[in-house]
């Protein structure tokens, strides 16, 4: 797949790589539209309920639903709202939340650009949302879009820097910014073990960056109405939802890759293809997302801000320093 | 930070345990023994005596009688018998004064109708409603 890229442009291998991102994108909304069916399922047996059983076999066609209807109704505009802005503010949403996806790599084959940066890319190009978000907030015209918006655009580049700092450990024990490097490097221990405060932050830095339980300030449904999207229907509004779940694909591959491992297999069971290991540690981490959704409840406002920065901050900032004094001595740095 | 685990192994326990869902479309829903559904009427211990659309709070009750066939005895028996669900407030008053207990109350309660027409019950259909009649009235 990378050496599509490599090769000198024709008509045949640009067809070729446009076919291959309209297969990730039809594997996407798969995802998606299953990730929220069983996000539903999960949530209602946590809460002693059954979920959506009603539409299809088991309730298996409840999000395909939901998602005709969307595209079935009226795309409504506040009369003051901006025109331009507000319809270009989905599209800044979803655009980079599938842009971050081409550096993924799912196995040691199946990558789409093998970036020297892919990290720096993901993290860059994963900021650029809060644009979006931003954007429609301001763009609807509404006292209530503007605050979810601003508090989304507060807290999302409140924990990228956690996010980042909690990033640059496993950096610094790859020392490589390539994704593949960094699981390949991890073919001994996954940086779970020897990251495990890396991890951690980066767990609760994601989970702010997802806009997700306990995180959900921006769109809180009680205080907010939705947030940033009260005023948006139907296929626009589907677009901020496509976008919100297509980054939970994109963090779940994102902590496999860093965390756990990538595509490499639990030591002795290696006649299991990679791309299964890879869906399976996932999956994990799409359910823990669940889990917790059914679990917490939301942070406070003014408790969000000090625990980016007096909490989370502080415990990266000591994981780089463990990271670099250990690596540091594994050298000899100390004893020449 | 233990608060989180236990949290967490709360809900996890709850994934796998017994749902409170009630399937209620699908299966019927048990009713509590007094409780006030759409009323049975039997024709035959019915004395025409009019206590029931008198006590009536919404006068959804509408009942003729006629005289009894047998020309040998006294009194009437009914002719028509018709209750108007869209009014009816099932207060349990008419089943309540009925001296012979030609009116009771059933465990039935579905009125759904797609038309109003629908919730004209006449005496036919009063006297087809006897399934999960109430035991004591």
């Amino acid at each position: 797949m990378a050496n599509l890229l490599q090769q000198t442009t024709s008509l045949w291998n640009v067809t070729m790589f446009a076919l291959a991102a309209v297969v990730l994108l039809l594997v996407v909304l798969g995802f998606v539209t299953y990730a929220i069916y069983f996000e539903r399922k999960v949530i209602g047996w946590m809460q002693l309920r059954i979920g959506p059983n009603r539409v299809g076999p088991l309730g298996l066609l409840q999000t395909v639903a939901d998602v005709a209807k969307l595209l079935m109704k009226e795309d409504t505009r506040p009369q003051n709202a901006d025109k331009a802005l507000f319809a270009l503010a989905p599209v800044l949403a979803y655009a980079p939340a599938f842009g971050v996806l081409a550096v993924i790599p799912f196995t040691d084959s199946i990558q789409f650009a093998d970036l020297g940066i892919g990290v720096l890319y993901y993290i860059a190009l994963s900021g650029i949302t809060v644009l979006g978000v931003i954007t429609a907030g301001w763009a609807s015209n509404n006292k209530y879009s503007l605050i979810g918006g601003l508090r989304s655009a507060a807290q999302m580049i409140s924990y990228e820097v956690p996010l980042v700092m909690s990033v640059v450990g496993v950096v610094l024990m790859t020392g490589s910014m390539n994704l593949r490097e960094i699981v390949e490097a991890q073919k001994d221990v996954w940086n779970i073990v020897p990251q495990f405060l890396g991890f951690l932050v980066f767990l609760v830095a994601a989970q702010a960056e997802l806009n997700r339980t306990p995180f959900d300030l921006p769109e809180a449904e009680s205080e907010l109405v939705a947030g940033y999207h009260v005023e948006y229907s139907g296929f626009r509004f589907a677009m901020f939802m496509l976008a919100e779940y297509v980054y939970m694909f994109g963090m779940g591959a994102l902590v496999t890759i860093l965390f756990l491992g990538g595509w490499l297999p639990i030591p002795g069971l290696s006649f299991i293809p990679g791309i299964v290991w890879f869906i399976l540690k996932f999956s994990l981490y799409v359910f823990f997302q669940f889990w917790l959704r059914a679990t917490m409840p939301r942070l406070r406002a003014d408790q969000l801000m000090s625990f980016a920065w007096k909490g989370l901050l502080p415990v990266a900032l000591l994981n780089i320093l463990i990271t670099a004094v250990v690596i540091s001595v594994q050298n000899g740095s100390f004893h020449s | 930070m233990l608060g989180f685990a236990k949290g967490l192994g709360y809900t996890f326990k709850q994934l796998s345990a017994k749902k409170v869902t009630h399937f209620y479309p699908d299966v019927p829903f048990p009713m509590p023994p007094r409780f006030r559904g759409i009323q049975h009427f039997s024709p035959e211990k019915c004395i025409v005596c009019n206590q029931c659309a008198r006590i009536c709070p919404t006068e959804c009750i509408q009942l003729t009688g006629k005289p009894h066939p047998d020309p040998e005895k006294k009194g009437k028996i009914i002719d028509t018998y018709d209750i108007n669900f869209e009014i009816c407030i099932l207060c349990d008053l008419c089943t309540e004064v009925c001296p012979t207990e030609a009116i009771v109350m059933t465990n039935n309660f579905e009125l759904a109708a797609y038309s109003r027409d629908e919730l004209f019950k006449n005496l036919q259909w009063l006297d087809d409603n006897n399934t999960n009649v109430r035991e004591e009235n």
